[in-house]
């Protein structure tokens, strides 16, 4: 199809939007717009969609403005507590890892010094309250070197148990 | 009462830097009551579904007001603000389009419009509504913007996100097609006893 564009045409547009056409619009471009295929068209076609609208517009049913601001409102929190929760849910994954890490080194050293309270644990199903002074003096509190694998250890026990019960009620 | 007191008081008070809204309650109402019904008009036209209409002008107006820039395109002028509602209206009526359905919205009926009004209205009706139907969606869409919502080439553009250049020979070959359906329309209308 080729374009055939007409000097009118951008007259004829301006006069359509804005109301003027028929009644205010000098008889010779009425004229030139009943031979001008171009124009022709613009004009029944802007009449034709000028009146749809008019229909169309008057038929719209409008809802109150309250509720979209409303539901907008909803929208932009829930939105934005879900970009809060995401470095959150980054730093429990890392804490989750700390805590391995930790719990695979207590273990490492542990199996390193030789599981001292082992014979502790063997003998204690013949009496745990007669036993429970040798596994402390096997243990060997005092040392240096072992209440600096308890701590971190119990530590990374509470933390762990922690970050369970978050993830439990999480879920729930 | 304001519409911040519907919201929940301990929601509300959790996080109150999140309850911030880039515009005004009482602008945006003003701006729903100018711009809500000839959007409505052109997504009812263009999608030839009332219902589906309805949906997409909530959806429209809540991404609006979700955008960061609401407040900003005011300051620009309604002008720009209803461009670029009309922007989502668009991409929202494409993505419609895009998905999978069951029927095709060329089949669905016109009868929609069928509401009782004058003799001239119903005229008009019964022209442009078939002729509407048989035309693709995009030819709709850039029917209405330019000769129901006047929208000038570059507006046009900017909304359907099509190339500026392109659109005048685009609104051309629409506008000769439609008023050819208009003009056959009209003699076998004036054919009918």
């Amino acid at each position: 199809m080729i374009l055939r564009s007409c000097a009118h045409e951008k007259e004829v547009a301006a006069l359509l939007a804005s109301g003027a056409w028929p009644h205010a619009v000098a008889s010779d471009l009425q004229a030139h717009a009943a031979a001008c295929r171009t124009c022709a068209d613009l004009v029944l076609v802007s009449k034709a969609f000028q009146a749809a609208r008019a229909r169309s517009t008057a038929a719209a049913p409008l809802h109150s403005p309250g509720t979209l601001w409303w539901r907008a409102q909803l929208r932009r929190r829930n939105a934005a507590v879900e970009r809060v929760g995401k470095p959150l849910l980054g730093a429990q994954i890392f804490a989750l890892v700390l805590n391995l890490l930790l719990v695979a080194g207590f273990l490492v050293a542990q199996a390193r010094s030789g599981l001292s309270w082992l014979p502790w644990l063997q003998q204690l199903p013949q009496s745990a309250l007669l036993y429970i002074q040798g596994f402390i003096a096997s243990t060997d509190f005092t040392s240096a070197s072992s209440l600096a694998v308890l701590i971190p250890a119990l530590a990374t026990l509470a933390i762990l148990s922690g970050v369970l019960v978050y993830f439990a009620s999480e879920k729930n | 009462m304001s519409w911040e007191v519907a919201i929940p008081n301990g929601f509300a008070g959790e996080t109150p830097y999140i309850a911030e809204m880039p515009m005004d309650t009482e602008i945006f109402a003003g701006f729903y009551s100018r711009s809500a019904r000839p959007l409505w008009a052109y997504l009812a036209r263009v999608s030839s579904d009332p219902a589906l209409a309805d949906d997409l002008m909530q959806e429209s107006y809540l991404r609006f007001l979700c955008s960061s820039a609401p407040e900003q395109l005011l300051a620009e002028g309604e002008v720009a603000a209803r461009r670029y509602l009309f922007r989502i209206a668009t991409n929202l009526l494409r993505d419609h389009w895009r998905r999978p359905r069951a029927s095709s919205i060329d089949e669905l009926p016109e009868e929609f419009f069928a509401a009782p009004g004058t003799a001239a209205q119903a005229d008009s009706q019964a022209v442009l509504g078939p002729a509407l139907a048989l035309m693709r969606p995009r030819d709709r869409q850039l029917l209405w913007l330019a000769h129901a919502e006047g929208y000038s080439h570059h507006e046009i553009a900017q909304i359907t996100g099509l190339a500026s250049a392109s659109i005048r020979l685009l609104l051309f070959r629409a506008r000769h097609k439609i008023a050819g359906l208009l003009r056959k329309q009209s003699t076998t209308q004036g054919r009918k006893p």
